[in-house]
């Protein structure tokens, strides 16, 4: 659908070339523009194949900077998966977009995998296989469902939905649990349905196929919320894009548009309440500086930066926006031995900033930045929503103590 | 629903300075933006009036009293030129990226087709008012690089009388890029940004340039807002760098671009990218609010006043339809001048009267209708969305930009009468 509606409004303007992150780092990718929207043409007629479209990590920053309104990066991932149907896949990048399958797997023996990870022999079993010698993110020993479960909720009227998706499901659950306990705390009961991962990381290692799968699984399992008009919220920020955006540029399935209206990402969500007057702001500023990094997936959203501004908005908080542009991990890429050095260069700037504020924690949406920047910085890293409930535990610990 | 005082749709040159300009007054400001604007590829020269009746002007100053009553200058006043000229060129100064140039004087600025362009304020690094007096001309001719014809250039400038009798010399330089793409003025720019690229373009340059010439560059000193390498460069090789203006990647606005939007960001204004506006409420000749819709749900911004700065044709602020052409957000009426087009028949640089197509505005911006009513109480329009002047032809388009936005910004805060 989007080759049909979009290629024929690109007026060859360069701005996505100027502003991709790719084209900056590597003269091997020869740039959204001529790979998407100029070969696209080509492709109308025939299967035009361009193979340095593998460098496109689908950062989306050339649909945010385009001014005509074409879908770059979409018909990228479009020609990559054709791509991929010619060359084949490497095993791989097999494994890399299944982390999803692997958390299932090692989720319930997370300690022994975590070692195994980390263990010098899987280390050369991975460094042959083509990734990249730098640690893998941790299995957390309690998954967010098993954590969810068990977790006895006050039952509201108001309902919202959330869906956690994988890095949240199973490597970061903490945040899941603390919109949860944020949201029971403004009057909210939260349904998690059983879902799989979004596809972003098979959408972006040409496995279009299997994507369309899990696309209509999970429209499936949250459109019969969105038709009772509850909101559906993600933490992860190309979750979010997936369930919002692409779903809807890539497939026809039935109830893609009702869920993409229905979607909310968690601070968006947030700020909402707060704008209606319904927030409970009752937060008490954290100790420390903070630097806030915009992931690329949530600028392309259209929403702003809603977890900053919530964050801004807590009396006393230091916190700044970094804003020095994406930080180059793209989930999977930056975890592939060649590509590894093309993903710090890509985020040279950022990295530059942060070690520039020494002793500042880092605030941002998207799991795979924040080990990105906690790789190389070595700063602290955190989602916003969880500093957001640290300020309010905060807040409820120091009027305890003052009565 | 989010509130701010002031809403500003597009993020070009227009819509991002209005948008400093407001806030920089006190006041809260929210950007919606659907992409870049044509900032960010063009040469970010500010042209204010370079040409007239087809004549290039010594000054723009010159060509103001002949303007239609309806050119954005006109309706501006010379005063409005003036303020918004010095607050845009306090602005870049206080970032440290001052402009060179005033309204008593256009520049010309040498390009890289063998042309010289008028302009009125230009980066440091390309004004090239002393390039007359050289007698010898050096070219940097980078090996590979695209759109760059040196010899194509020499031919072009000694056609014009000023520049016929003098020497010129190419430099041929090596960057020895990666191989994997064509080579541009951004790929030698980021080259440029690096130490080792400053380095390795000294030792290459050094030996074939006599201290104190003159040497012509494509734009390629550098992304970033600054002069930094451009000093540094001049002093290592102790001769004069110029550089030309170039075709997108125009590199010199996309630095311009940066400089605004980090000027923003530091001013706190909430930037809201990929933020498609659909529609606007209005009540009773006010606007209320606006709406974005892309991909998902609607999304209302209001606000006291609003600043539409969506750009022309290509911005996508006017819309062409078969005999027809729309304004897209709030349908207002547009002046178009498909007839006059027409009447002037075929050929790109013919087009004159399209570029001209906009909406009519009154001393504070605002639309007006057709027969001179005033449409909307608290929207001013700024930029290339305006009726009356043709960028193209005047060479008047980031001049006109920067002008209306000061003016727009300044009326939406309630201070048009400084």
């Amino acid at each position: 659908m989007i080759k049909q509606t979009t290629i024929n409004k690109c007026t060859a303007c360069t701005s996505c070339v100027i502003d991709c992150p790719v084209t900056a780092a590597t003269r091997e990718f020869k740039g959204p523009k001529l790979l998407g929207p100029g070969l696209e043409r080509f492709r109308l007629f025939e299967q035009d194949v361009e193979a340095s479209i593998d460098y496109c990590t689908n950062c989306k920053n050339c649909d945010i900077t385009c001014p005509s309104d074409v879908g770059v990066s979409t018909l990228n991932m479009l020609a990559k998966n054709e791509f991929y149907k010619r060359k084949g896949h490497r095993l791989r990048d097999w494994i890399l977009s299944h982390g999803e399958l692997f958390a299932r797997l090692s989720s319930p023996v997370a300690a022994i995998a975590n070692w195994g990870m980390a263990f010098p022999l899987t280390r050369m079993v991975l460094s042959a296989l083509g990734i990249a010698d730098r640690p893998l993110p941790a299995y957390h020993k309690t998954d967010f469902y098993q954590q969810f479960h068990a977790l006895r909720q006050q039952p509201y009227e108001q309902k919202v939905v959330f869906y956690p998706g994988c890095y949240i499901g199973f490597n970061a659950p903490q945040v899941g649990m603390d919109l949860v306990h944020l949201l029971q705390a403004n009057g909210y009961e939260v349904i998690v349905p059983d879902v799989v991962c979004c596809g972003t990381p098979v959408v972006s290692n040409g496995y279009m196929d299997e994507a369309r799968e899990k696309a209509q699984h999970n429209i499936r399992a949250l459109a019969v919320w969105a038709q009772k008009g509850y909101p559906i919220l993600t933490c992860c920020t190309s979750c979010g894009l997936m369930l919002k955006q692409e779903y809807l540029e890539l497939y026809d399935i039935e109830g893609s548009q009702q869920v993409a209206e229905q979607h909310y990402d968690a601070g968006e969500f947030l700020v909402e309440l707060k704008d209606k007057g319904q927030l409970k702001t009752d937060f008490k500023a954290i100790e420390g500086s903070y630097l806030y990094h915009a992931p690329c997936h949530l600028r392309a959203q259209g929403i702003g930066l809603p977890g900053l501004e919530l964050l801004q908005n807590i009396d006393g908080m230091k916190i700044a926006e970094i804003d020095a542009g994406c930080c180059g991990i793209a989930g999977s890429y930056g975890f592939k031995k060649e590509k590894y050095d093309i993903s710090l260069a890509i985020g040279k700037n950022l990295f530059q900033a942060i070690k520039a504020c020494p002793g500042a924690t880092v605030v941002t949406e998207c799991g795979t930045c924040q080990l990105q920047i906690g790789h190389v910085t070595k700063a602290a890293t955190i989602h916003p929503i969880s500093l957001l409930y640290a300020a309010w535990e905060s807040n409820k610990q120091a009027s305890s103590e003052a009565e | 629903m989010k509130k701010s005082d002031v809403i500003v749709i597009g993020a070009g040159l227009a819509g991002l300075t209005a948008a400093a300009a407001v806030s920089l007054q006190g006041h809260s400001v929210t950007l919606l933006a659907k992409g870049a604007g044509t900032l960010a590829f063009g040469g970010g020269t500010i042209d204010v009036l370079g040409c007239y009746d087809g004549r290039g002007l010594r000054s723009p100053k010159l060509g103001f009293e002949a303007l239609p009553a309806h050119h954005p200058y006109t309706i501006a006043g010379k005063q409005g030129v003036i303020e918004a000229m010095f607050f845009f060129q306090k602005l870049c100064s206080e970032a440290g990226y001052p402009l060179e140039g005033s309204l008593e004087s256009n520049v010309w600025v040498p390009t890289v087709a063998g042309t010289f362009k008028p302009s009125c304020l230009v980066p440091k690094t390309m004004s090239a008012a002393d390039l007359a007096k050289a007698d010898h001309i050096q070219l940097a001719a980078f090996a590979g690089l695209k759109d760059f014809y040196p010899s194509m250039i020499v031919k072009g400038f000694q056609r014009v009388a000023l520049y016929a009798g003098k020497a010129y010399h190419t430099v041929p330089v090596e960057t020895h890029l990666a191989p994997g793409r064509d080579i541009t003025v951004l790929d030698i720019a980021r080259w440029m940004n690096t130490m080792a690229g400053q380095n390795n373009f000294v030792s290459q340059v050094k030996e074939q340039i006599a201290p104190g010439s003159y040497l012509l560059v494509p734009p390629v000193l550098g992304t970033e807002p600054n002069y930094d390498i451009w000093q540094h460069l001049q002093e290592r090789l102790n001769c004069r760098i110029i550089e030309m203006a170039a075709p997108p990647p125009g590199i010199t606005g996309m630095r311009l671009r940066t400089l605004l939007l980090h000027l923003l960001k530091k001013q706190k204004i909430a930037l809201i990218e990929q933020a498609h506006v659909s529609q606007a409420e209005i009540q009773s000749g006010c606007c209320k609010s606006v709406t974005t819709k892309h991909f998902g749900r609607e999304r209302t911004y209001e606000g006291d006043a609003f600043i539409l700065a969506t750009g022309g044709f290509l911005g996508g602020g006017l819309v062409a339809e078969p005999l027809a052409v729309k304004e897209a957000i709030f349908g207002l009426p547009v002046a178009s001048m498909l007839a006059a087009e027409q009447a002037a028949g075929d050929g790109l640089l013919n087009a004159g009267p399209v570029f001209q197509s906009g909406v009519n505005v009154d001393e504070k911006m605002r639309p007006l209708d057709l027969h001179g009513n005033l449409v909307l109480e608290n929207v001013h329009l700024a930029g290339n969305i305006l009726a009356g002047y043709d960028y193209c032809a005047e060479k008047s388009g980031n001049g006109v930009a920067v002008v209306t936005a000061y003016r727009a910004a300044m009326a939406a805060v309630g201070r048009e009468q400084l």
